[in-house]
């Protein structure tokens, strides 16, 4: 055949080099192939002069922005369902806005905060490259104490109103500290647990705990059968701040107040002596004798699929359900709520000082406000994150918004949670970080070369 | 060709003739200067943290670190006792199976695994240790009675015994590999199999024939092989970040969890850390070196015994027995990571399934498409200019028709000596230094680093085989230099380019830690997803990231096998 001939006659001399043309082509094919879906990359963001910077309810009214804008949304990007929620939002500010909203997907929030320290001392006062922030706790109180954050905003947002702040303080205190408007409340989290009932079956001597003190129990019964993320994992320190705001339920009411004032050595002494005591008995009975912590939540989670753990818990109760729909955990997961309390918090989205589209970020800020979009929010297949809205400031209409479909058998049952407690204050993460470190940090080849001698 | 002395020599022969002076430039000044500039921090010389004394603070911060001892210990334990494993055990196998079909079989079976990257072999030994892996599952709940998994100690042991499993099984067809490459020698390995076959006449056993005559001529060029895996052993982060403790883990992955951390004041203790893991690496090579003086000045005299027979019946059963428990160990991970890649329900005890579904590939490629396109185009770029250059400097080498020196052969293994975390870091403060946006340069810069070395290795023996006649006559027919190396000699090197292609790019694809560091976490390949996966919610996930880091250079060395023999079928003919 005349084609073959060619083709034959062409590679005989330089074969070498055609074969490796071929090669590479066929890899650069395969990788024109892996890229075609991502190919929708965000344009740099074209800042507009910024106008007045806090929007009024007049402002809302009006129509679409001319100019559209582009704001950069820099928000945890480990979930899904959360992405998929901002990826919503960001269809619905398009239609109503003309606002192009990029989620920048964080692995830590801390990053953000980095950064926008980091454009401060760069001199980068007007042309930031963070337009709204997803941010509580910690973060919120480094950006606060750096001035990191645009003031007096949220409080003026027209949909601020749903979320009764004359009555409400969880909107209006973040981990304690005032939001002073710098942050408009998004959603509230409460830490919630779940469990596989085919392990824990209700049996007589395999109840399910309910309360802390059941928990140290239950687990000296099941050895081996719970544990926590290793702190400085953000929920492991959760479950560290429960047991210590249980712990504390009883105690002295000057104690008690200690834990939403700055932590110190005097105080961190007195306050944090029951979590040890505690941890000292709950340790030896967790999984691998406490001498070995999962590095995550979703480690964690991992364990109780490999039926490892017969009991965990979580800050996004509607991942669990989710996860048995992907097929992550079996199907006899059930979730529930402690019942001497949910540890809870707000979380809210922030303006950096410097952001670039300051008065597109409040626009995106109050829609995430809103009814609508809180509703939608609590939707257990979509997010199911735990509105922010007292619905007795709604109207009918809106109120039925909110109404529940049939939960997937998984999910964390409504109007489960009968009692929340707050959050201690921020600087005690440290404190029962460092604690943490030094007692239980660098347990484990001490007690195996013991074992070894 | 008749060219004159006073004739200058064309553009390619002196691109060609400066090649193998850049080939060192390129690999030692970035390990001295990575080196340099972990030196200066460790000692408190941080311009980039305006620090500008000199002092020992980093050192003493390093000490005061709780259970700094104990991160030694793990690291120079696993470190030594894998290598020392996969070393003996590959003698064994070797010594058992010489000149039998069998050698060439185990190494049909092994040589898949040397192209697995050390994070998915991880993840794959991850399934079938863990209390809820295959393991368990297979004697549950018949034997065991455990109805949930039971509360095991793999992976994540206190002592590393993951660690040293998973090496040992990643390092052992490396050995391997290398030792039959050796024999695969034209001249050694004929030498070697007529004096094992001598022996044999004068009624060695055949273990004992090989370990008297073979392995001393052999051991010679196994030793820098072994150095690597050594250092490699000893200062990896992957392996001991899937399969090792936390509290605390080895010492290369608390120094990469110290130069990562926000805290940039860190920096100063991870840099006196990297001094400490290259003095424990270059305390085990010392070690190493000195138990093989040891070995030789003690036992010298056996060789010359005159004892036919050491038990040889049974040790050859023990290999025999190891051997297949390797295989089937492998075979099972394997396995295990295929069906966890499309499990649906899997609860525990169940040996299966209950049900496939293709949900999880759909879901990972939905988000792979960044890092696949990223791990594509670092390998190809790299693994081109590594080809590029390792050609040019062979080919210098046949012209001014002298072998590469032994100083040369020391420094092409000096990436692999030498502990990456220890000169990586230093690598990008001065990669920082330059430039801090061309991340992707970076990337592909530090890939080099690693690629090179195998690259130049793999084409070495084919180029020197060459016949040298072919270019002699095209040359006394006129040809230039550039046209007898891209006309004559390219196309007889075909194959072997394409070996070394599908090798560099299996080596890049596998690379972790210099994309994270040179990356600053900004790239993200196949290989760092998975990684970061490993330990995360999903077996499920993990699996198939892992499948698809096996998947990469399998297509390539497939690739490299098939391409060839299609051309010169039609070149036969």
């Amino acid at each position: 055949m005349p084609l073959t001939r060619c083709w034959q006659l062409n590679t005989r001399h330089r074969f070498g080099i055609v074969a490796f043309f071929v090669y590479t082509s066929l890899f650069i094919f395969v990788l024109c192939c892996a890229f075609w879906p991502n190919s929708v990359l965000a344009s740099s963001a074209v800042s507009t002069s910024a106008l007045s910077t806090s929007i009024t309810a007049e402002s809302i009214e009006s129509k679409k922005l001319d100019e559209n804008p582009n704001v950069y949304f820099y928000a945890w990007g480990g979930d899904a369902q959360i992405n998929a929620y901002i990826q919503w939002a960001a269809k619905q500010v398009q239609a109503k806005y003309n606002i192009n909203l990029h989620h920048v997907k964080l692995s830590d929030t801390s990053e953000a905060v980095s950064r926008v320290l980091a454009e401060k001392s760069a001199g980068n006062n007007h042309k930031g490259s963070v337009d709204l922030v997803w941010i509580n706790g910690a973060n919120f109180a480094t950006m606060s104490e750096h001035s990191l954050l645009l003031p007096n905003w949220a409080n003026k947002l027209p949909n601020f109103k749903y979320t009764d702040p004359k009555n409400n303080p969880a909107v209006t205190f973040d981990f304690g500290i005032p939001t002073k408007g710098m942050e408009a409340p998004w959603g509230q989290a409460s830490l919630t647990f779940y469990y596989d009932n085919l392990a824990i079956d209700g049996s007589a001597n395999n109840q399910l705990p309910t309360t802390l003190d059941q928990l140290l129990k239950w687990s000296a019964k099941h050895p081996g059968r719970f544990s926590y993320p290793k702190p400085p994992d953000y929920l492991g320190m959760s479950f560290l701040k429960y047991a210590l705001v249980v712990l504390h339920e009883k105690s002295d009411e000057k104690i008690k107040a200690q834990l939403n004032q700055v932590a110190n050595e005097q105080n961190s002494k007195l306050v944090l002596t029951p979590l040890w005591d505690f941890l000292n008995q709950l340790h030896p009975t967790l999984w691998r004798h406490g001498q070995h912590f999962m590095q995550s939540g979703a480690q964690m989670r991992r364990l109780v699929d490999d039926t490892e753990l017969s009991l965990a818990f979580t800050f996004s109760a509607p991942e669990v359900p989710a996860a048995v729909q992907r097929f992550d955990l079996p199907k006899s997961i059930r979730s529930y709520a402690m019942e001497d309390g949910s540890l809870s918090n707000t979380h809210f989205v922030a303006i950096p000082y410097n952001a670039s589209q300051p008065k597109a970020a409040q626009l995106v800020a109050n829609f995430l406000l809103s009814p609508e979009a809180q509703a939608h929010k609590q939707t257990p297949s979509v997010w199911g994150d735990k509105s922010v809205i007292i619905p007795t400031t709604l109207s009918p209409e809106q109120q039925a918004l909110f109404k529940t479909q049939t939960p997937h058998p998984s999910a964390l049952p409504f109007n489960s949670i009968k009692r929340t407690l707050s959050e201690p204050h921020p600087s005690w993460v440290e404190a029962i970080l460092t604690g943490w470190q030094s007692r239980y940090g660098v347990r484990l080849l001490e007690a195996s070369n013991e074992h070894d001698s | 060709m008749s060219m004159t002395p006073n004739i200058k020599p064309d553009l390619f022969t002196r691109i060609v003739k400066f090649s193998p002076r850049f080939l060192l430039a390129l690999l030692i000044l970035p390990v001295l200067g990575g080196l340099i500039s972990v030196l200066l921090p460790a000692f408190g010389w941080a311009p980039a943290l305006s620090q500008y004394s000199f002092n020992l603070q980093g050192f003493s911060e390093l000490w005061l670190t709780p259970g700094i001892g104990k991160m030694v210990i793990l690291s120079i334990v696993t470190g030594l006792v894998s290598t020392l494993l996969a070393f003996v055990i590959t003698l064994m196998i070797l010594a058992s199976f010489f000149n039998s079909p069998w050698l060439n079989r185990i190494q049909h079976l092994l040589s898949p695994i040397l192209v697995i990257p050390h994070a998915a072999a991880a993840i794959a030994v991850g399934f079938l240790i863990a209390p809820s892996g295959m393991f368990s599952r297979l004697l549950s709940p018949w034997l065991t009675g455990w109805e949930l998994a039971p509360n095991g100690m793999f992976p994540h042991d206190p002592y590393g015994i993951s660690i040293i499993l998973g090496l040992t099984l990643k390092e052992l067809p490396f050995l391997l590999l290398m030792a039959l490459g050796v024999l695969a020698q034209p001249e050694l390995g004929k030498k070697l199999r007529q004096q094992h076959k001598v022996a044999l006449n004068l009624g060695y056993c055949p273990m004992t024939a090989f370990f008297k005559v073979v392995l001393p001529s052999l051991y010679p060029l196994l030793k820098l092989p072994t150095l690597a895996v050594l250092a490699y052993a000893s200062a990896n982060v992957e392996m001991p970040l899937i399969l090792g403790p936390n509290t605390p883990p080895t010492l290369a992955v608390a120094i990469m969890h110290w130069f990562s951390d926000v805290d940039l004041n860190l920096r100063i203790k991870a840099s006196a850390g990297a001094l400490l893991q290259l003095l424990v690496t270059g305390g085990l090579l010392a070690l190493w070196v000195g138990g093989e003086k040891t070995i030789k000045h003690f036992f010298s005299h056996l060789l010359t015994n005159g004892e036919r027979e050491y038990g040889g019946v049974f040790w050859q059963k023990l290999t025999g027995l190891i051997t297949a428990l390797v295989i089937g160990f492998i075979i099972l991970a394997l396995i295990g990571l295929v069906m966890w890649s499309v499990a649906g329900f899997w609860r525990f005890p169940a040996a299966m399934p209950d049900q496939f579904v293709l949900s999880h590939f759909q879901n990972a490629m939905m988000q792979m498409s960044e890092p696949l396109f990223n791990s594509l185009v670092i390998g190809v770029i790299t693994t081109a200019l590594a080809i590029i250059l390792a050609l040019l400097c062979l080919e210098a080498e046949q012209l001014t028709g002298k072998n590469v020196s032994r100083f040369i052969s020391l420094v092409i293994y000096l990436p692999l000596l030498v502990p990456s975390i220890a000169f990586l870091f230093g690598l990008v403060w001065l990669q920082q230094l330059i430039n801090n946006q061309a991340t992707f340069t970076h990337v592909v810069f530090t890939h080099l680093l690693f690629v090179l070395p195998y690259v130049f290795l793999s084409l070495t023996s084919s180029y020197r085989r060459l016949d040298p006649r072919f270019a002699h006559v095209a040359a006394s027919l006129g040809t230039t230099p550039g046209n007898v190396f891209l006309k004559v000699k390219l196309p007889q090197l075909f194959a072997p380019i394409l070996i070394a292609a599908a090798l560099g790019l299996a080596i890049s694809f596998g690379q972790y830690l210099p994309t994270l560091l040179a990356g600053g976490g900004r790239i993200s390949t196949i290989t760092t997803e998975a990684v970061t996966l490993a330990n995360g919610a999903s077996r499920r996930t993990s699996a198939v990231y892992a499948i698809i880091q096996m998947a990469l250079p399998l297509i390539g060395f497939i690739l490299a096998w098939i391409l060839p023999k299609y051309f010169f079928k039609s070149a036969r003919r």
